[in-house]
């Protein structure tokens, strides 16, 4: 078991899930959760045909060098795509995450197609239900594969990679799902922020090692350096987080002062 | 055109994070393959990490521009 790959594949996971399970609920709330856990599931066994089937080959055909090269940038990517978001939510410039905004917004979008309840299969709701979960899950099984194949030295090492990746995932499914019925609402409690924050700085942390390492680059400590690498992300981003707080309120002070010398000149 | 948007969306859809990549990616490349260059190949990682951060840096600075 790979702990470093499973939990990055669990938090990665959890964030995708608790989005694609607001959407699954308001199918199963304003259709029929016979149409909503079709859809859910089928887009499940999707996802793990492709982990399963792209998974094997890139282990099998492509040498490991090239493959923590070509993983490493692909990783860098999205790490710094999740860590922006992160940043400008954690600094206020762009809104947080609102489940219960989103749920909202997509019953009223359904009953104003004139969708009843209804016990029936229902064809629209099984596609939006496999929709947005083949579309939320597409990253994380990205996300399996590369992190599992490229965390290994040998090919057996790369497949418990793999696996420990899909564990990781499947857990952090079944865990939202089993809340989720619990619940019965959308899950405004997971704090997705912080979640997307620290799969960014995972990311970007083993992305650039990888990286890196496809580059004959020697790092100092060997694998330890991932950690040195998340530290420096961490300290950087806070920075960067007070920064962008603090051109916020500027902006803010500076657009309040103008209105109130409009209306003393009226 | 559309199939590659999608891709592009789905890998960054950020066009900054992902020229600064690309042009990481070759000056690493030209330090690695191009022997004149090879002297610098020790910094290597710290460019790597440096081009990492200005990245970042760059990509939220355009965000709070006027016009971002």
């Amino acid at each position: 078991m790979q702990w470093a790959v499973a939990s990055a594949a669990f938090l990665a996971s959890a964030v995708e899930f608790v989005e694609a399970f607001t959407i699954v609920l308001v199918v199963g709330v304003t259709m029929n959760w016979r149409s909503s856990l079709a859809g859910a599931f089928a887009a499940a066994a999707t996802l793990a045909v492709i982990v399963a089937t792209l998974g094997v080959t890139l282990v099998k055909f492509v040498p490991l060098d090239v493959l923590r090269l070509v993983v490493g940038i692909i990783l860098i990517l999205f790490g710094l795509k999740w860590l922006k978001k992160a940043i400008l939510r954690y600094s206020g410039i762009k809104a947080l995450h609102d489940e219960e905004a989103i749920f909202e917004e997509q019953m009223a979008e359904i009953r104003a197609r004139g969708e009843v309840p209804e016990a029936r299969f229902m064809p629209f709701g099984v596609a939006l239900s496999y929709k947005a979960v083949l579309l939320e899950g597409l990253e994380v099984a990205f996300i399996v594969i590369t992190f599992g194949s490229s965390a290994a030295t040998t090919i057996a090492q790369q497949t418990s990679g793999i696996a420990s990746a899909a564990l990781g995932a499947a857990v952090a499914g079944v865990l939202v799902i089993l809340v989720g019925a619990l619940v019965r609402a959308p899950l405004t409690k997971v704090p997705e922020n912080t979640l997307k924050f620290i799969v960014g700085i995972m990311l970007t942390s083993f992305g650039t090692f990888w990286a890196g390492e496809g580059f004959k680059v020697d790092w100092p400590y060997a694998d330890l350096f991932i950690v040195g690498l998340a530290a420096l992300y961490l300290l950087s981003s806070f920075v960067l987080v007070l920064w962008l707080r603090q051109v916020k309120q500027h902006r803010e002070l500076e657009t309040s002062s103008r209105n109130t010398a409009v209306h003393v000149q009226k | 055109m559309k199939v590659i948007k999608a891709i592009y969306n789905f890998i960054v859809g950020d066009m900054v994070i992902l020229l600064g990549v690309i042009i990481t990616v070759i000056i690493l490349a030209l330090l690695n393959f191009v022997p004149v260059f090879a002297v610098f190949r020790v910094a290597s990682g710290v460019i790597l990490i440096v081009a990492v951060l200005v990245i970042l840096l760059t990509t939220l600075s355009r965000e709070i521009s006027p016009r971002g």
